[in-house]
């Protein structure tokens, strides 16, 4: 549950998906749900070139499986904040 | 021949007999190859259209004799057949044509021949009940004039008078002279048949009428369908090119999408049309026919009638006077008025004797039908030349345009169409969830996300909405989550920018999840099973490991399996196998021995250890981390003060994490254990300096104190003070960014958290300090760094507060002694010092060549070094600010010269060199203006 919370803090805010097929989407994330299915606004690929089909989409829903990674802009993580929630996660992870 | 359902032989032997009568010479032989073998069926081949009106015409509905009929020369075995085969009426009626015009050039001259052709045999061996009649007809044919039939003297039986007028007519073939009586009765027929023409006429005109009208009805009826046909051909055919386009543009219709129009039900419902109509035309038909049928009814009984009254009264005549004059000029008209009275009075429906009324009657619906088909052509034809525009010359412009027009409309109709089909592809699935299932399907996502603890599943977006809040001023007006009454609840995460978007809606979501989950957990207690989980997985499986949405992690450190000793790390079993584990446990159990003993340690007891390693120092750390977020939860969920029992409970609960958070900390492990001390190692990495502020919030001032203690003693071991010197070069390094880095860190976490305290000191703490901090370690090397610079600072500036509040202020008014002692100390950190004032400066140190234009950053970082001269300076007496002057006298003098020569790249940096020099000056009561260069 964290990813999904801290995507939770990160809604509105710009953020670039890297999919698994290479595709690089920057948007604006609108939401994201606990199976973290994205769904971005006003996209933009980074190759254009190499996807001409993306041009014309100005919105997306990314199913959450199919994400490598997301970018997130830095100054919008608290990167302490973050760690400590890593470690309750860890220990409550311990627990089970 | 079977095929009128007539005796072959009987109608052979007629024949034979007819012509072995030798009287064939007038005949026309050719009449009866219809009833032949060699008949080819022409008749029945033949493909007429509008037969529809044939019976009527033709009168084939039914069997009329026409035996009355004298003038007719119709064969007698004709009129039999006729009448026993009326469902042969219509090839019959073809047939019988060719010789009943033959009939009037055969008429007259063979009027005799017929009754003799008759042998009394044939007649007998005739099975028709009309056979007796053609005789009579034969026999009265020859008589003068038919009396009327509507004649009071009808007495006599049908076969005397046939026979009788079989005598008559073989023995009176001349004319001859008439008597009164005759002519009397002549008189009085001509009247009762003036009469009855004028009836037969009347009812004529009205079945003609009648059937003009209905022939009128039909065609109209026809046209009706044949507009509708057309209307539903074109229908159909825009249909189907419809249906072309779609399915050019919709190659996989969802089900849902094909049009109804397109649907076999509609062709079903043409069908069905179609098929009204050709009831509704039977029944038509139908109805004539019964009319027809009727009216030939009316007609044989009227012929019936008339035959009898003929057959009664000329025989009368004919037994009372002579054989009529036929030839006779008034006889002749008599008869052919006769004859073309019959003729006429003829129902239209017998159809064998066609008169030119009734053949203009059969012309006529042919002939509108034929119009009117010719006319529909004609429109046709018009409408298409005004669609094609294309016969009419002039037309030319008109067409153009109309092409033009028609292109372009088909354009934006292609075009229009596209879109709607591609629309109508787009929203083929519209629809296909309704709102409650959207619904249903988000409550289960919610309740999905239904916890015990929100807060704590939630905890990254709470606290970093709550930082964010805090950070803009605003009140934590209402934690992000949803509460339940059953305790569970869900994190909302940040408030949304939008502000509360749909209250209403989340509301409601809330109602709907707490009923789910109230129901899951209410099911679960009937069941006693993990019913909660019964919609686990119901859209989909969130992750492969057992956390929700958690990666996988790459690092599978088992936390499960707690160590027995704080010191060794739970993990050095999973994470190193090194060799080295047996002989760190021994030392470790050595110390465990030790730290049981007390953590007064004298140092005989001491047993000296390697220092920790980065490994142990990590594991240390997270395990202080996780201890650390213990106690920061735990002083969320602080009781209040009220509930005692569960406020001691608490209490008890923080003391002993808070305990175990000191252990941990290392801080009672003797000076000397090792090198560097166990704490300074856990301050190493950036983490372990980040984690102090946090952890010291929850220590008290005494153990405070000790570790304030403990860093000032061991401060050169910091890794911040070994490795200065690395940031004196400029080389653009990652040992340099690191260093830097930690230097960053130190000063943000390490000195803050010491900061209060050492504020809060004593005169005679700082004294300790600033004394431990000289005998155990290098001053010189020490100040060199920024974290030493900022420590001594601290403690400078401390002394200073100290001495500038008067006594009332201070916890403890500072004995003289512990002045004379802070003195001694000062001097003492003066005399280190003394000679490296200069090296203080980092620029001095490092001079970085700055292109001019350039805003040097020296400045800043020389800031410290001038804050604590000057600091230096307040405490320093008159002989140590001769030595601080002497020592700093040419860096003054090179900024104030550069400054007010120019040599500066901007105002900025002139003022930032002009604040740092008047800084140190002010504080030895000089000011950069009163230097003389």
């Amino acid at each position: 549950m964290l990813i999904f919370s801290v995507f939770k803090t990160l809604t509105d805010q710009q953020v670039t998906v890297e999919l698994k097929n290479d595709l690089s989407i920057t948007g604006v994330l609108k939401s994201v749900d606990q199976f973290l299915n994205i769904r971005l606004d006003n996209i933009k690929v980074s190759d254009e070139a190499r996807h001409p089909h993306m041009m014309a989409v100005k919105n997306c829903f990314i199913r959450g499986s199919v994400v490598r990674y997301v970018q997130l802009p830095a100054e919008h993580v608290d990167t302490q904040l973050l760690e400590d929630a890593t470690r309750r996660e860890a220990v409550s992870q311990a627990k089970r | 021949m079977s095929f009128f359902g007539l005796q072959q032989t009987d109608l052979e032997q007629d024949k034979r007999k007819f012509l072995e009568s030798g009287l064939h010479e007038s005949e026309d032989v050719a009449v009866y190859t219809w009833g032949e073998d060699s008949y080819d069926g022409l008749g029945d081949a033949l493909q007429e259209g509008g037969d529809e009106l044939n019976d009527e015409t033709f009168g084939g509905s039914g069997a009329v004799g026409k035996d009355f009929d004298f003038s007719n020369p119709a064969l007698p075995e004709d009129k039999r057949v006729s009448h026993d085969a009326p469902q042969v009426k219509r090839e019959q009626s073809v047939d019988k044509e060719p010789h009943q015009h033959q009939q009037p050039s055969s008429l007259r001259p063979s009027q005799p021949s017929r009754s003799t052709a008759h042998s009394l045999e044939a007649i007998w061996d005739d099975k028709s009940p009309f056979s007796v009649l053609p005789r009579m007809n034969s026999t009265s044919r020859a008589s003068p004039a038919p009396s009327a039939k509507f004649s009071p003297f009808a007495s006599e039986t049908f076969s005397n008078a046939g026979q009788q007028s079989v005598l008559h007519k073989s023995n009176q073939p001349q004319p001859r002279v008439r008597t009164l009586q005759e002519i009397e009765a002549e008189m009085l027929q001509q009247r009762s048949a003036a009469q009855r023409q004028q009836e037969v006429l009347l009812q004529q005109r009205h079945h003609e009428e009648e059937h003009i009208r209905l022939a009128q009805e039909q065609e109209l009826q026809r046209q009706q369908r044949i507009y509708q046909q057309e209307q539903q051909q074109l229908q159909i055919h825009r249909l189907l090119q419809q249906q072309r386009e779609q399915q050019q543009h919709m190659r996989t219709p969802p089900p849902r999408m094909l049009p109804v129009s397109q649907s076999p039900r509609f062709l079903e419902h043409q069908r069905q049309i179609l098929l009204l109509q050709q009831q509704q035309e039977q029944q038509q038909q139908q109805r004539l026919q019964e009319l027809q049928e009727q009216l030939r009814f009316e007609e044989i009984e009227r012929q019936m009638v008339a035959q009898m009254t003929l057959q009664q009264n000329p025989n009368q005549y004919a037994s009372r006077r002579a054989v009529p004059n036929l030839t006779s000029p008034e006889n002749q008209v008599l008869q052919h008025q006769q004859l073309q009275r019959r003729q006429r009075s003829q129902s239209p429906v017998t159809g064998s004797n066609i008169t030119p009324i009734q053949d203009n009657m059969s012309y006529l619906p042919q002939n509108i039908q034929l119009q009117q088909r010719l006319l529909s052509e004609m429109t046709q034809a018009e409408y298409m030349r005004d669609i094609q525009g294309a016969s009419q010359a002039e037309q030319e412009a008109l067409r153009a345009e109309a092409m033009r027009k028609i292109v372009e409309a088909e354009k934006m109709e292609e075009k229009r169409r596209r879109k709607a089909a591609k629309i109508a592809h787009m929203a083929r699935y519209n629809d296909l969830m309704t709102q409650s299932d959207k619904d249903f399907i988000t409550r289960i996502q919610v309740s999905q996300l239904v916890t015990q603890d929100p807060y704590a599943d939630d905890f990254y977006a709470q606290v970093y909405g709550a930082i964010l809040r805090s950070r803009m001023g605003l009140q934590s007006q209402d934690e992000r989550v949803i509460k339940f009454g059953s305790g569970g609840g869900i994190g909302l995460g940040l408030a949304q920018k939008g502000g509360n978007r749909r209250p209403n809606a989340m509301q409601r979501m809330e109602q709907q999840v707490e009923r789910i989950v109230s129901n899951a957990r209410k099911r679960e207690e009937e069941k006693g099973l993990h019913s909660l989980h019964s919609l686990q997985g119901a859209l989909g499986k969130t992750s492969g490991r057992s956390y929700k949405a958690a990666p996988r992690q790459l690092l599978q450190v088992d936390a499960s399996n707690p160590s027995a000793s704080p010191t060794i790390s739970p993990a050095h079993a999973h994470i190193s196998k090194s060799s080295n584990i047996n002989e760190s446990a021994a030392k470790e159990a050595a110390k465990l021995g030790r730290e049981a003993l007390g953590t007064a340690a004298d140092t005989d007891n001491l047993v000296r250890k390697e220092p920790l390693t980065q490994r142990e120092v990590l594991i240390i750390l997270e395990r202080l981390y996780d201890i650390v977020l213990r106690v920061e939860q735990l002083r969320r969920d602080q009781p209040l003060p009220e509930d005692d029992e569960s406020s001691r409970e608490w209490q008890k609960e923080y003391d002993s994490l808070v305990d175990e958070l000191w252990v941990e900390l290392r801080v009672m492990v003797p000076l000397e254990t090792s090198h560097p001390h166990p704490f300074i190692s856990l301050l190493t990495p950036t983490k372990g300096k980040k984690i102090l502020p946090r952890l010291t919030r929850h220590l008290s001032s005494e153990r405070m104190l000790t570790l304030l203690t403990l860093l000032v003693a061991c401060f050169s071991q910091l890794d911040v003070i070994r490795q200065a010197s690395v940031l004196d070069s400029n080389e653009d390094s990652r040992e340099h960014a690191d260093v830097e880095r930690q230097t960053q860190a130190f000063l943000g976490s390490v000195m803050q958290s010491i900061l209060p305290h050492v504020s809060n000191a004593s005169l005679r703490l700082v004294t300790g300090l600033l004394g431990l901090l000289l005998d155990r370690s290098n001053i010189a090397a020490i100040a060199q760094s920024k974290p030493g610079l900022a420590l001594l600072t601290l403690f400078l500036s401390r002394v200073e507060v100290i001495k500038q509040t008067s006594g009332s202020e201070l916890a403890e008014i500072p004995s003289s002694e512990e002045q004379l002692q802070w003195q001694t100390m000062f001097d003492h950190l003066f005399e280190l010092l003394a000679p490296y004032f200069i090296y203080l400066f980092p620029s001095t140190r490092a001079p970085i060549v700055v292109p001019p234009g350039h805003s040097n950053p020296a400045d800043i970082a020389d800031q410290p070094v001038w804050q604590f001269l000057a600091a230096l300076a307040l405490h320093a007496v008159i002989e140590q600010h001769q030595v601080l002057v002497t020592s700093l006298r040419e860096k003054v003098l090179d900024i104030i010269l550069s400054v007010n020569k120019g040599w500066v790249a901007s105002e900025e940096e002139r003022q930032t060199k002009l604040a740092n020099v008047n800084l140190f000056l002010h504080a030895l009561g000089l000011d950069s203006s009163q230097v003389a260069l």
